[in-house]
């Protein structure tokens, strides 16, 4: 179906080729750089790029300490809709990173983050899968 | 003798983010300062089992392990401060820095590479990032092929990122070979 061939082309994606092509941040937090199609996560001081096709749900949730979380869901093999047959022909033998979850101090940027990787998902999403069926 | 050499604007990362502070290369080993005071840290050049270097955006890191496992990682030297950095582990360590690529292809699929405390997640043989198991407070499996590491809430350590990771996961497909039937790692 659509759905298959999408995910298929998506896993392709590249998010930068130079390291120098990053966008600076200031602060380490989770930001979006639309031009690139990449959410960049602050891990151990790095910020880590993911192309946002790789990318399968996100969410937030607030505790009663105002704490704010958001927890990324990533494409792997064997859930369904996902590119499994490409990826486990393709990369026999790879790990995926499934999961991240993190803790905020600011709601608000968790609230945009959200919205900006749901809008950037779907627009990227769309796109390949038009693509896509123009292939076939 | 490349005996003394400072370099500024030198951020130790780790769990909590960066701190930015002052890295000092002696004939003794190395000593890094934070700025403003408060925390230092001192490595004697006999305990240095191992350095890397890497390209990272806009600037260079410096990877340095030592002997009990812990592994520093320094930010922030110029294109030009390398061959001095060369230098002075080759010649006070008898150590060569071995040089690491990072990967900035944004995918979530690639190798996991465990060395001493360090977990490295590869992708291409390039590094995507690296986490401490030292900061996992638990490490579980769920069903036959997911590890979650859970990592320690510590609010003490000057965390000054805005976002902490708090958790994470990795699914190893079936078919993978590396880590078959030894349920305590990744």
């Amino acid at each position: 179906g659509d759905n298959r061939s999408a995910a298929k082309t998506s896993t392709d994606l590249t998010a930068y080729k130079n390291v120098n092509d990053i966008p600076s941040g200031r602060d380490l937090m989770i930001q979006i750089d639309q031009k690139n199609e990449a959410v960049l996560l602050p891990v151990y001081g790095s910020m880590v790029p993911f192309h946002v096709a790789t990318i399968r749900t996100v969410s937030s949730q607030q505790d009663t300490n105002r704490n704010c979380y958001i927890r990324i869901i990533f494409n792997v093999p064997g859930t369904p809709f996902s590119p499994h047959d490409a990826n486990s022909l393709k990369y026999q033998g790879a790990i995926y990173l499934k999961e991240v979850s993190f803790r905020s101090k600011d709601p608000r940027h968790i609230s945009e983050v959200v919205q900006q990787i749901k809008t950037l998902r779907r627009h990227v999403v769309a796109r390949e899968s038009e693509r896509a069926e123009r292939a076939t | 003798m490349t005996d003394g050499h400072l370099f500024n604007n030198i951020s130790l990362g780790g769990r909590g983010g960066t701190n930015p502070g002052q890295l000092k290369l002696h004939s003794g080993g190395i000593l890094w300062k934070k700025l403003g005071g408060g925390k230092a840290v001192e490595v004697d050049k006999a305990d240095v089992i191992g350095v890397t270097w890497m390209k990272v955006p806009r600037t260079n890191q410096l990877g340095v392990r030592i002997k009990d496992g812990l592994y520093y990682k320094f930010t922030g030297f110029r294109d030009q401060d390398l061959s001095n950095l060369f230098n002075f582990f080759q010649s006070n360590c008898g150590i060569a820095p071995e040089e690491k690529q990072l990967s900035v292809s944004g995918r979530n699929w690639g190798d996991v590479d465990l060395n001493g405390n360090m977990l490295t997640f590869l992708v291409g043989s390039k590094q995507a990032f690296e986490v401490s198991l030292a900061d996992v407070s638990q490490m579980q499996l769920q069903g036959k092929n997911d590890v979650i590491l859970e990592f320690h809430v510590d609010d003490t350590t000057g965390a000054n990122e805005k976002d902490s990771l708090m958790e994470m996961s990795f699914h190893i497909p079936g078919n993978n070979t590396q880590f078959v039937g030894d349920e305590n790692r990744p």
